[in-house]
């Protein structure tokens, strides 16, 4: 695909795009999603699960680098 | 064609807190025109019936990030997997891995094509700050550890033609460096698309190697024989093998780079044969790594990772040796490139700047300087005299398959989100697999990551 000739019109340009696909549409700022307790629960049980499992790795690499 | 948008629609100046600089008096972006621009040639294709055109202008993103997560540190450990157990298991399981990417991947790309916004983005705005921040922070920090193991991998590659590690640390960041210097998204996809097809090299070589085919389709049909060995080193060589194929930046950078690129839900048909080629490719050329590192089983001399292909020439003869250190630089190569683009990606939109290829330096500091950076970084690491570097390039999977889970939970709850989504949202059945490869991945990293530990505080013998 050769680079762009010149500088598209105004009409040219949103016919090939979507709406959001312009960059002003991806500007507005999305709401946040409305999250049950159970989800809110079980994001926090999964983020603790990986920072401890993390913390693990990471010791047994550094201690590997020792011995 | 009926216009997508009507013009009183559009979104009139507000800008600049993005850095992304509008036209005057237009409403729209140089990023807009450049990517409108190659959405006309899209349009055109596919209005004129020319399907081999519209497959060649949108393939990318899944390719990349199939062939990139075919990475330095990833074919290391399918030649050291071969070459300690040969033929067998894992052989299979390379296959069974990518088939986790390929469902993983058309999630992702599905969901950038819907909304046109990156993974990280969309995770801070749909769930708030801190796990945006928390999936950025992971993103970024096993970023860098792979950088520096892609970095190694070349050192290694280059190292077989007695080149040393300064150029090879100066050969990445000018490599990044030229990639960005277009400005826009199609000749950056390009130069590394035409880089990446080299990931065949190993391919060749497994060819050249003359292997038992027999043998070859035989583990490839029953997964066998099974590794033997210690039950930790089992682990390890599984968790590094789901590591080397599925991962946190493949998310990040496959749904940005589908955004970037301009995809819609017309392209999904196209988006998902592009993750399938990828698959379909990473699989073959891993598979060819393994068949390739499978020759150093019964290499009396032994090897370390640093001296892979000189073992392999010693083993399988110069032209092998010489084509598994092209590759591994070619490998190396082309992951600096996608692994830097996912951090771009990742940091510019955590803090809401522009993160586009189509746009300027000047208009998306934040997207190019992360880029440069990360990349500068892990350069530097590689010149530390005495760091363990063979030591992160093989920690490097294992702790990206660790930290999967969370980004994976996000991706699945994207791919379900209605009000995101509309009616592209996950099927039941692809739900259940989903949810069935997030457990599965959980549980190999974390036993690895747990009987490792238990083992080094000596709770557990090994």
């Amino acid at each position: 695909m050769s680079a762009p000739k010149g500088p598209l019109d105004y009409e040219e340009t949103v016919n090939h795009l979507e709406r959001d696909q312009l960059v002003s549409g991806r500007r507005v700022h999305l709401p946040a999603a409305r999250l049950g307790g159970a989800t809110q629960v079980g994001l926090w049980a999964l983020r603790i699960f990986v920072l401890v499992v993390s913390v693990m790795v990471i010791y047994t690499f550094i201690a590997q680098l020792g011995s | 064609m009926e216009p997508r948008t009507p013009p009183s629609e559009i979104v009139g100046p507000e800008l600049s807190a993005d850095g992304a600089d509008e036209l005057p008096g237009l409403g729209f972006t140089p990023e807009d025109t450049v990517r409108s621009h190659d959405r006309s040639r899209v349009d055109d294709a596919r209005d004129s019936g020319r399907r081999w055109y519209l497959i060649w202008l949108l393939i990318g993103p899944g390719i990349l990030a199939m062939l990139g997560e075919n990475d330095g540190p990833s074919m290391i450990s399918y030649a050291t997997t071969g070459a300690t157990y040969h033929f067998g298991f894992f052989l299979p399981f390379i296959v069974v891995t990518f088939l986790i990417a390929i469902v993983c991947q058309e999630m992702c790309m599905r969901v950038g094509a819907v909304t046109h916004r990156g993974y990280g983005e969309l995770v801070i705005q749909r769930y708030g700050r801190l796990w945006g921040w928390f999936a950025a922070g992971d993103l970024l920090f096993t970023n860098l550890v792979t950088l520096v193991a892609e970095f190694v991998a070349i050192r290694i590659g280059l190292g077989f033609f007695h080149i040393g590690a300064g150029i090879a640390a100066a050969l990445g960041v000018v490599l990044v460096l030229f990639t960005l210097s277009g400005g826009r998204y199609w000749r950056w996809e390009r130069i590394s698309l035409g880089l990446a097809l080299f990931n065949g090299l190993f391919l060749v070589a497994a060819i050249v190697s003359q292997p038992d085919w027999g043998s070859v389709g035989h583990a490839m049909v029953t997964f066998s024989p099974f590794p033997g060995g210690s039950f930790n080193t089992l682990l390890l060589l599984v968790a590094s093998t789901i590591g080397a194929t599925v991962t946190p930046w493949m998310i990040f950078f496959q749904q940005s780079a589908s955004a970037d690129k301009g995809l819609t839900p017309r392209d999904l048909h196209h988006g998902r044969l592009d993750t399938a080629i990828g698959g379909v490719l990473g699989a073959v050329f891993g598979c060819g790594a393994l068949i390739v590192g499978a020759a150093l089983t019964s290499h009396s001399a032994g090897f370390s990772v640093d001296g892979l292909p000189r073992a392999l020439r010693s083993a399988s003869g110069g032209l092998v040796g010489t084509l598994f250190a092209l590759g591994l630089i070619e490998a190396g190569a082309v992951a600096i490139l996608t692994i830097s683009a996912s951090s771009g990606y990742a940091v510019s939109e955590a803090i809401g700047r522009s993160s586009s290829f189509n746009s300027s330096p000047g208009s998306a500091r934040t997207f190019y300087a992360a880029n440069v950076v990360v990349a500068a970084i892990a350069a530097g690491v590689i010149l530390i005299p005495g760091a363990p570097l063979v030591s992160i390039a093989l920690n490097a999977n294992v702790l990206a398959t660790v930290l999967l889970p969370v980004t994976l939970v996000f991706m699945l709850m994207l791919a379900n989100d209605r009000e995101l989504m509309g009616r592209w949202v996950n099927g039941r059945a692809l739900n259940l697999l989903s949810v069935a490869i997030i457990v599965f991945i959980s549980v190999c990293g974390s036993a690895y990551g747990i009987d490792s530990f238990l083992q080094t505080v000596h709770l557990i013998g090994s």
